[in-house]
């Protein structure tokens, strides 16, 4: 049977048919934000073709999260205010919940589970980002935080029938789960995750931190930070209990990913004891 | 026997009649459930820390959260002559230097709920914790009994 996961793995992957698909403006948004001679004009431009993006986004600028207090009623306006980097942010979010928001099966997620612990490590993330005096890592981490877990979409039903040969593996080779999800499907769901972004034509930084979020000692040198800082904010969500799965805590700290963030371990509890908080501020999105 | 479902979010407090069932989800986290067999209701704390050390969000740490819960079900009639704990959680994560503050938590969390359940003097009947999976807990207020899910597997205390 696992012979058999592995060849339809394969075969899901290099046909992509299979893989969750988002609207195309996603990546052109993204693109267009991340050129430094971006015209912000074209972006709202871009947006306002699509009326329910159009909609969807300026709720989410007006939620208790993204506010700047003043109400926003036109993309424009939601530019000028939040910066065009929130924007995208906000664009990703609107566009990728319905892939996001599901049950889990295999990893014993129910609907909304993933969701909310997505949104947990995204904003973790950022709150880490901007407290190390990285501003510039902020959107990275935070929408790498929204969509890390994404190939779990894909690669469930497959953990869902092999749940048990999976923490097998993991009890007598002393690994963790995501090296035994490999070691028993031929991916994990790093591996499914990088496809689906490539399907989805993301840019390479996010493409780190969704295949590297539990190995970020294989990053790319130049996402190393980004992908470290997700890293961290994930493990410490999954300690306390949001969004964790059948896979429990059967995962590693990367000692170097922490020392690259620069976070004391005075600080790593801190942010864990913080973690309430930030579910509250989740669920406000 | 339909019991309705409340849930207990990370760092929550919540008792509840014979009706219920209360559920929560625990990585690190200790769910303390005490319930009184006499009365017939009872309560979880959902702790993510052992020792509030001056905070005054008392739900999140099991030094404040526990006399907190029991204090609750005092004032509902409650008698600790009843009263009996069962504790579940305080995982750690597989891979971890385990000298980092942050490797401890599951094991520190679970030995001062232990200390503290003691002093309060409740007997503590069952406990599901340690090792690395997480775990979905129900507490079925009808007869107290407790029911742990981790990893796809059940796992039941009737003890009361
Ligand atoms: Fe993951
Ligand atoms: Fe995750």
């Amino acid at each position: 049977m696992q012979e058999q996961i592995k060849q339809r793995l394969e075969n899901i992957i290099s046909t992509m048919t299979q893989l969750p698909s988002i609207p195309d403006v996603v990546s052109r948004i993204i693109n267009m934000v991340n050129d430094p001679n971006v015209d912000f004009k074209a972006v709202a431009e871009e947006i306002a073709k699509d009326q329910s993006l159009t909609t969807n986004i300026l709720k989410l600028c007006n939620s208790a999260y993204f506010s700047k207090g003043k109400e926003i009623v036109s993309v424009d306006r939601a530019i000028v205010t939040l910066g065009l980097k929130e924007i995208k942010d906000i664009v990703v979010l609107v566009t990728c919940r319905n892939v996001l928001d599901k049950p889990i099966l295999g990893y014993d997620l129910a609907a909304g589970e993933m969701w909310t612990h997505n949104l947990t490590v995204a904003i973790l993330a950022k709150k880490m980002a901007m407290d190390i005096k990285r501003k510039d890592l902020a959107d990275i981490v935070f929408t790498g935080g929204i969509i890390h877990d994404v190939g779990k979409t894909v690669l469930a039903l497959y953990v869902a029938n092999t749940f048990k040969d999976i923490m097998k593996v993991t009890q007598e080779k002393a690994v963790t789960f995501i090296d035994a999800e490999k070691d028993v499907m031929g991916f994990n769901h790093q591996d499914i995750g990088l496809k689906i972004l490539e399907k989805w034509k993301f840019p390479d930084s996010l493409k780190a931190v969704v295949a590297y979020h539990h190995n970020p000692e294989n990053s790319p040198k130049e996402f190393y930070k980004a992908v470290s800082i997700v890293h961290v904010a994930n493990i410490i969500t999954l300690m306390a209990g949001v969004g964790i799965g059948g896979d429990g805590l059967y995962h590693a700290l990367n000692p170097d990913a922490v020392k690259e963030t620069g976070i004391s371990d005075a600080d790593l509890e801190k942010y864990y004891s913080i973690v309430p908080e930030i579910v509250k501020q989740a669920k406000q999105i | 026997m339909a019991n309705e479902l409340v849930n207990v979010g990370v760092a929550q407090l919540k008792i509840g009649t014979s009706e219920q069932m209360l559920r929560t989800i625990l990585g690190s986290c200790v769910g303390i459930c005490i319930y009184d067999r006499n009365k017939k209701i009872g309560g979880m704390a959902h702790i993510l820390l052992p020792e509030a050390s001056g905070s005054s969000q008392i739900e999140k740490y099991a030094d404040t959260a526990i006399p907190a819960l029991i204090n609750l079900l005092l004032k509902q009639g409650c008698t600790k002559e009843f009263m009996s704990a069962k504790i579940a959680g305080g995982a750690s994560m597989f891979k971890f230097k385990i000298s980092t503050a942050l490797g401890q938590i599951g094991e520190r969390n679970i030995e001062v709920t232990k200390d503290i359940l003691k002093k309060a003097g409740i007997a503590l009947l069952c406990e599901d914790t340690g090792g690395s999976t997480g775990r979905v807990i129900d507490f079925f207020l009808n007869d107290g009994h407790l029911k742990v899910k981790a990893g796809g597997v059940e796992q039941n205390y009737y003890k009361v």
